[in-house]
C-alpha cells in the first residue's frame, strides 16, 4: 500500500470544501471494504489524499419524507437488513443486503460505497433500480439529482465528479398491492460475489392481472436496467409459470443482445431465464418467504 | 487387542495450546522482532519459463534503507534442494521455471524500502515455451523442464494377470477422471525471523512445519554444521502439509540476508506471496479401467494416474507413492496393473498436503464403485461390503491385513446413521422439481504413517522438575492439529497426573532429535508412542523411589491423581511432587527420552509389492445434498463421518479432525481450485479461491469407532488426513444420486453441474473455453 494524506472531516461542507480543494488527488473512504482492497493492490491506487467521511453525520441515517424514503449513503447493510422501515417499503432491498458478503463485511459496508463502486455484481443497486431511485451528488458547487441508472457509465466508472460526494439515495416506497423479491446466486453461501441475481417488483391489480411490473438483473448486464421488454410481456396478464418463464427467456434474449456471447453466456443463458421465473414467482406467491439466498 | 483401563486418555481434554490462542498471547512467527531487524523480501520470476539473461541490482543496492541485494551467485552453499531429488534452487539460478520462483532478495531497513528496491532490480529474461499439461509433458518431443524427459516418478503395482482378470470379466467400466491444483489456505502465511548465532551460525524462528529436513537445506545452502543452525518452531497458524519446502526457501532466504548483513532478517509472506510461491495439492489425470462378474465382483483393476508435479519435485515421490498403494480402494481383486507417474510441468511445484495422494485416487475409486453398482444392479452400500477387506485379506500389494479390519463395520455404522439404503433407493430416478436430493457414500482404507517410504522414528522428551512439574518437547511439531495435547495426555496418562502440570515447549531443533516430518497422520502415532516411552522411563524411577519412601513393592504401587497409591486399596502413599523431590534428593534422573521406531515395512520397486504400510486406518462419509438442477448449485444438507480412529486419545480433538477434515473435503469437491493461465496463477487471494464458509459447512454428524491398535499408543492410530479424503467422493455420489449424471472432474462448480463441463476465462475477453469431461464408457466385455 503506497503512503497516503488521512483526512476525517466532521462535517458535509469541511468536506465537500476538503475535496473541492483536493480535485483528482482524494479518494472518499466510507467503511473501505471494497477501497481498502483496491489500495492493496500493487500499481493500482495512486491517490494521494483519503477522505474519510465515516464520521460526517449528516451522512448516515434513513427518513421516510412524503411518502419517499431517503437512506443517506453511511447506512451499513447490516441496518438496512434490519430495519424495519424497509421490511415494508422496500423488503427486495433489505433481502439484498442481507446477502452481501458476510456479518463484518455487513457491519461496515455501506449502500454508498456499494453504489459507487460500481460493480456489475454491487447487490443493492438491483433492487434500488428497480424501486425506481434516484441520487444525489453534492460538491462544493452545488448538488445535483438524477435517477440511479443514469449515474453508471461503465462497470466501476459513474458521472461523478472526483469532488462530488454522494448523498442521498431516494426512492418511493412501495405500496401495499406491490410485491417485490431479490435472489442472488453465488458459487457459496456466504461471502460470495453475485453470479447473478435478479431484483424485481410486481403489482397484481384487482382483476388479478399485473399491474406493474419491474425486473432488474444483476451482474448480467455492462450497467444496470430494467428489461423493459420482459416488462412489458407481463403486463395486463394473469400470473402464471409458462407467463414468468417467458419473461425469464426474454431477460436471457436481451442480455445475449447487448454482451454478445462470451466465455460464460453459455451457462448465465439458461440461469437468468430461471432466476428471472423464480424471482416472479416468489412475488407472485407472497406466502413464501424472501431470503435473498 | 483390548482397550486399556485408562483415565485421562480418550477424555476431550483442553487443548494445551487454547488459553495461549484464545487471549492473544500466543507468538506466531510474524509476532516476533528483534533490534536492529531488516525486513526481507524476495523478487519473484516475471515468466513461468525463460532463461535469466541478466540481472542488475545495483539502482536496488543505492537506494536508501537497503542493506543488502542478493542473487543466486551469492550463495555460499548448495543452491539446490529437495528431499528425494534435489533440484529446487532457493534462487533461480539461470532458469526460472515457475511463476513463483524467486529471482532476487532484498534486506531493507523496512518493508517499504524493501519493496521499493525489488521494483528497481533488472532482471532480462528469454521467454522459453511453456509447459502445462501434464499429458504433454508425457510425450516426446514435449518441452522438458529438467534433463532429457519430464517423468520424474514411475510407481508401479502388479499382482495377478491383467488380462486373464479383464477375460474373466463380464462387465468392463472404463472413465477418466481429474482433478484439480488445491491451495492449503492455512490462516497463517509464511514467516521467518533469521538471525546471526551467538557462536556463529543463525537462528531461525520461524512457522516451519518440517524443521530438521527446513535445517539440512538452510545448512546446506550456507555450509553449515547442522549444529550451527538452529530452527524453533513458532507457534503455528495452521500447515496442512503446506508448511515445508516453501518454508524451507523462507528460512534459506532470510537466513542468507542475515549472515551478509550481520543483522537479524524477518520475511512475511503476503497472502498473494504465499498462494504465488507455496506449492500445491496435485492435480491428478487418472484412467480406471474395470472388469467385473454380473455378480459385482471386481476381476480386474488397471489403473493409470499422472501427477502433475510442477517445476521441481518435492514431495511427488511420496505422495504419488501412496496413490499407487491405495489406488484400488479397499476392494478384493486378484488382478491389479497399476502405475503412477508424476511429471514436470511449468505450474507451480505440487507437495504434500492432507491427504497426501489419497483424495485423487479416492475421487476415483469410489466414483467408479457406484458406477459398478449401478452397472451390476446393487446398491452402493451392498457393492462395497461384498468387495471390501474384512480382516485377513490381502491387498494390492500383496500385504495380509493381519490386524483387525473395521472396514464393513465402520460402512454399516455410517450407512444406519444415515439411513443410507432407504434414502438412495428413494432420491434416484427423480423427475420432477428443480431442487433433487441425493445421498452419496464413500469409504476408504489409509495406510498409517509414513510407511516404506522412508525412515520412521520419533523421539519425545519427558522431563519431570523437581517441584512435579513436568516438560514435555518433541521431535513432532504441532500446527494446530494438537500433537502436543496428545503427546500432553499420553505423558499424564502414564505419570498418573493431571494435564495442568505438563507444559509442552515448541519443538526446537537443537533441543531435541530429528524425528522425520511431522506429516501422513503419524503426530500421535510416533510422536505418541514416543512420550510414553520417555514417560515409563521416568516413571519407573519415580515407582523405585516411592517403593524406598513406602516400603512397598513397586509393583504393589501406581501414579494416579497425582499421587503415589498402593494399587490394592487406592490409598495416596505420598504426592506426585513429593517423589519427584525425593527423586532429586537421591540424585536421579527424572528425564525420559522415547524413542520409537516404527514397525516394519517393504517394498519391492519393481514389482509394487510389500508390506507397504504397518498398520491402516478405515473411514466412510456420507453426504447428503441437494442439487439445484436448473442453476447447477449444490448444497450439502447432511453429513455423516465414521472412522476407526484406533484409539481416541482426546475426543474433542479427534471430532476437530472429523470436522475440519469434512469442511476441507466439501471445498476439494465443490468449490476451490487454484487455477492458472499459461502457469500464471489466475488468483492470489481468497476473494477469488473460493473456500467453504460456515453456510457451506453442514451439520457433521461424527462416529467414532475404536479397535485399539497394537502399533500405536494406547491402541491410537490416525485420523488427520483420513477426515478429509472421503467428503469429495461422497458428495460428487450424492450428486450423481440425485441427478443421474456424474462429475468427473473436481471441482463441481454450477457449470460442471448444470452443462457437464467447466467454463473459464481465458486472456481475450469475450472468448470461450470448454473443458469437456470426458463421457463414460460401461460395455460388456470383449466389446
Ligand atoms: C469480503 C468481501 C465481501 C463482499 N461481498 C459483497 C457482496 O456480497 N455484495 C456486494 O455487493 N458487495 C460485496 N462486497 C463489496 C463491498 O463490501 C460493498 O460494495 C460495500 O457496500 C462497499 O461499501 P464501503 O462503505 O465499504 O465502501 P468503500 O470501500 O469505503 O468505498 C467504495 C467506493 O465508493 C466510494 N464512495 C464511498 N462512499 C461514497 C460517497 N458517499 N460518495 C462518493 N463516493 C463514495 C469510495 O471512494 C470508493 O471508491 C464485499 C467486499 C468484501 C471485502
Amino acid at each position: 500500500m503506497k503512503p497516503f494524506e488521512y483526512i476525517a472531516p466532521r462535517s458535509l461542507e469541511e468536506t465537500t470544501a476538503l475535496l473541492a480543494r483536493a480535485g483528482t488527488d482524494a479518494t472518499i473512504l466510507a467503511g473501505g471494504t471494497d477501497l481498502l482492497v483496491e489500495m492493496r493492490r500493487p500499481n493500482k491506487m495512486r491517490k494521494r489524499v483519503v477522505v474519510d467521511i465515516s464520521r460526517v453525520s449528516e451522512l448516515g441515517g434513513m427518513i421516510t419524507s412524503d411518502r419517499s424514503v431517503v437512506i443517506r449513503p453511511l447506512m451499513t447493510h447490516a441496518r438496512l437488513q434490519h430495519s424495519e422501515l424497509l421490511r415494508i417499503a422496500a423488503p427486495l432491498l433489505a433481502s439484498a443486503s442481507a446477502a452481501i458478503g458476510s456479518p463484518q463485511i455487513r457491519n461496515r459496508g455501506t449502500i454508498g460505497g456499494n453504489i459507487m463502486n460500481a460493480a456489475t455484481c454491487a447487490d443493492t443497486v438491483p433492487p434500488l433500480i428497480a424501486l425506481g431511485a434516484t441520487v444525489t451528488l453534492r460538491s462544493a458547487a452545488g448538488t445535483r439529482e438524477m435517477p440511479l441508472s443514469s449515474l453508471f457509465l461503465r462497470p466501476y466508472q459513474t458521472i461523478a465528479a472526483p469532488d462530488e460526494l454522494l448523498t442521498e439515495i431516494r426512492f418511493p416506497g412501495l405500496t401495499a398491492d406491490a410485491r417485490s423479491a431479490f435472489i442472488k446466486l453465488g458459487r457459496r453461501n456466504a461471502l460470495s460475489i453475485s453470479r447473478l441475481s435478479v431484483a424485481a417488483i410486481l403489482r397484481i391489480g384487482r382483476d388479478s392481472r399485473i399491474a406493474e411490473a419491474r425486473i432488474v438483473p444483476g451482474a448480467a448486464f455492462p450497467t444496470w436496467q430494467r428489461v423493459t421488454a420482459a416488462e412489458a410481456l407481463l403486463l395486463g396478464e394473469r400470473p402464471s409459470a409458462r407467463l414468468f418463464a417467458a419473461a425469464g427467456a426474454c431477460v436471457s434474449k436481451e442480455m445475449i443482445l447487448q454482451t454478445g456471447r462470451r466465455w460464460s453466456t453459455e451457462y448465465k443463458e439458461p440461469v437468468i431465464a430461471v432466476l428471472v421465473r423464480r424471482a416472479l414467482e416468489q412475488c407472485a406467491a407472497p406466502a413464501l418467504p424472501e431470503d435473498g439466498k | 487387542m483390548t482397550t486399556q483401563r485408562t483415565h485421562i486418555i480418550g477424555r476431550g481434554e483442553r487443548r494445551v495450546d487454547a488459553f495461549g490462542k484464545v487471549t492473544g498471547k500466543a507468538k506466531f512467527a510474524a509476532d516476533y522482532s528483534l533490534p536492529h531487524q531488516l525486513y526481507g523480501a524476495t523478487l519473484y520470476a516475471e515468466h513461468p519459463h525463460a532463461t535469466i539473461t541478466h540481472i542488475d541490482t545495483r539502482e536496488a543496492e543505492r537506494l536508501d534503507g537497503v542493506f543488502a541485494v542478493l542473487t543466486a551467485k551469492d550463495i555460499p552453499g548448495e543452491n539446490a534442494f529437495g528431499i528425494v531429488i534435489k533440484n529446487q534452487p532457493v534462487l533461480a539460478c539461470d532458469i526460472v521455471r515457475y511463476y513463483g520462483d524467486g529471482v532476487a532478495l532484498v534486506a531493507a531497513a523496512t518493508r517499504e524500502a524493501a519493496e521499493a528496491a525489488l521494483a528497481l532490480i533488472r532482471v532480462e529474461y528469454a521467454p522459453l515455451p511453456v509447459l502445462t499439461d501434464p499429458e504433454e509433458a508425457l510425450l516426446e518431443g514435449s518441452v522438458k523442464i529438467h534433463g532429457d524427459s519430464n517423468i520424474f516418478v514411475h510407481h508401479k503395482v502388479r499382482k495377478g494377470d491383467i488380462e486373464n482378470g479383464f477375460a474373466e470379466a463380464e462387465i468392463v467400466i472404463e472413465k477418466k477422471f481429474k482433478t484439480q491444483f488445491i491451495e492449503h489456505s492455512a490462516l497463517e502465511p509464511e514467516a521467518a525471523l533469521a538471525e546471526p548465532a551467538e557462536q556463529g551460525g543463525i537462528r531461525i524462528t520461524g512457522s516451519v512445519q518440517n524443521l530438521f529436513s527446513s535445517r539440512r537445506s538452510v545448512a546446506a545452502a550456507l555450509n553449515l554444521d547442522l549444529n550451527k543452525v538452529q530452527i524453533v518452531q513458532a507457534t503455528l497458524g495452521g500447515s496442512f502439509g503446506g508448511k515445508d519446502e516453501v518454508m524451507t526457501a523462507l528460512c534459506c532466504r532470510a537466513a542468507l540476508l542475515s549472515l551478509r548483513t550481520g543483522r537479524p532478517v524477518k520475511m512475511v509472506n503476503t497472502r498473494e506471496a504465499s498462494m504465488r510461491e507455496s506449492y500445491k495439492r496435485h492435480p491428478y489425470v487418472l484412467s480406471y479401467k474395470w472388469g467385473a462378474k454380473n455378480d459385482g465382483s471386481i476381476t480386474a483393476m488397471e489403473i493409470t494416474c499422472i501427477a502433475d508435479g510442477g517445476a521441481y519435485a518435492s514431495m511427488s515421490p511420496f505422495v504419488t507413492w501412496r496413490s499407487v498403494v491405495q489406488a484400488t480402494g479397499p476392494y478384493r481383486c486378484g488382478n491389479v496393473k497399476t502405475d503412477v507417474y508424476a511429471v514436470y510441468t511449468n505450474n507451480t511445484y505440487t507437495g504434500a498436503m492432507r491427504g497426501f495422494g489419497s483424495p485423487q485416487v479416492n475421487f476415483a475409486i469410489e466414483s467408479m464403485m457406484d458406477m459398478l453398482a449401478e452397472a451390476v444392479g446393487k446398491d452402493p452400500l451392498e457393492l462395497r461390503l461384498q468387495n471390501c477387506f474384512e480382516t485377513g485379506a490381502e491387498t494390492a500389494t500383496g500385504q495380509t491385513l493381519d490386524h483387525h479390519v473395521s472396514l464393513s463395520e465402520v460402512l454399516t455404522t455410517a450407512a444406519d446413521a444415515a439411513q443410507f439404503s432407504a434414502h438412495w433407493k428413494s432420491f434416484r430416478g427423480q423427475t420432477s422439481g428443480a431442487k433433487r436430493r441425493g445421498i452419496g457414500l464413500a469409504c476408504s482404507y489409509r495406510g498409517v504413517s509414513l510407511g516404506a517410504e522412508g525412515t520412521d522414528a520419533a523421539g519425545t522428551i519427558v522431563s519431570v522438575q523437581t517441584d512435579g512439574s513436568v516438560i514435555v518437547s518433541s521431535g513432532i511439531t504441532d500446527m494446530g492439529q494438537g500433537a502436543q495435547t496428545q503427546m500432553s495426555q499420553i505423558a499424564a496418562e502414564v505419570l498418573g497426573i493431571g494435564m495442568g502440570r505438563i507444559q509442552f515447549l515448541n519443538t526446537n531443533t537443537s533441543r531435541v532429535p530429528d524425528s522425520g516430518p511431522t506429516v501422513a497422520s503419524r503426530g500421535t502415532i510416533m510422536g505418541g508412542s514416543a512420550a510414553k516411552r520417555g514417560a515409563e522411563i521416568v516413571r519407573s524411577t519415580m515407582l523405585k523411589v516411592g517403593s524406598h519412601m513406602t516400603g512397598e513393592a513397586t509393583g504393589a504401587l501406581d501414579f494416579r491423581d497425582e499421587h503415589l497409591v498402593r494399587m490394592s486399596d487406592g490409598t495416596h502413599l505420598a504426592t506426585f511432587a513429593e517423589v519427584a523431590a525425593e527423586c532429586f534428593r537421591r540424585g536421579l534422573p527424572m528425564y525420559g527420552f522415547g524413542w520409537f521406531q516404527s514397525p516394519k515395512t517393504s517394498w519391492d520397486e519393481e514389482r509394487g509389492q510389500g508390506e507397504a504400510y504397518f498398520t491402516y486406518v478405515y473411514g466412510a462419509n456420507i453426504a447428503e445434498v441437494e442439487v439445484d438442477i436448473e442453476t447447477g448449485k449444490v448444497d450439502v444438507l447432511r453429513f455423516v463421518a465414521v472412522h476407526d480412529v484406533g484409539r481416541a486419545i482426546n475426543r474433542s480433538a479427534v471430532l476437530g479432525q472429523f470436522y475440519g477434515g469434512v469442511a476441507m473435503g466439501l471445498g476439494y469437491g465443490l468449490l476451490e481450485s487454484f487455477d492458472f493461465e499459461e502457469g500464471i496463477p489466475k488468483q492470489l487471494n481468497f476473494d477469488e479461491y473460493l473456500i467453504p464458509t460456515s453456510l457451506d459447512v453442514p451439520p457433521i454428524r461424527p462416529v467414532v469407532i475404536e479397535h485399539p491398535d497394537p502399533a500405536g499408543p494406547f491402541g491410537a492410530k490416525s485420523i488427520g488426513e483420513p477426515a478429509n479424503e472421503l467428503a469429495a467422493p461422497a458428495i460428487i455420489n450424492a450428486i450423481a444420486n440425485a441427478t443421474g449424471r456424474r462429475i468427473t472432474e473436481l471441482p463441481a462448480t454450477l457449470e460442471r453441474v448444470l452443462l457437464g463441463h467447466a467454463l473459464s476465462r481465458t486472456g481475450e475477453r469475450g472468448s470461450q473455453h470448454k473443458t469437456s469431461d470426458e463421457s463414460c464408457k460401461i460395455r460388456p466385455a470383449g466389446l
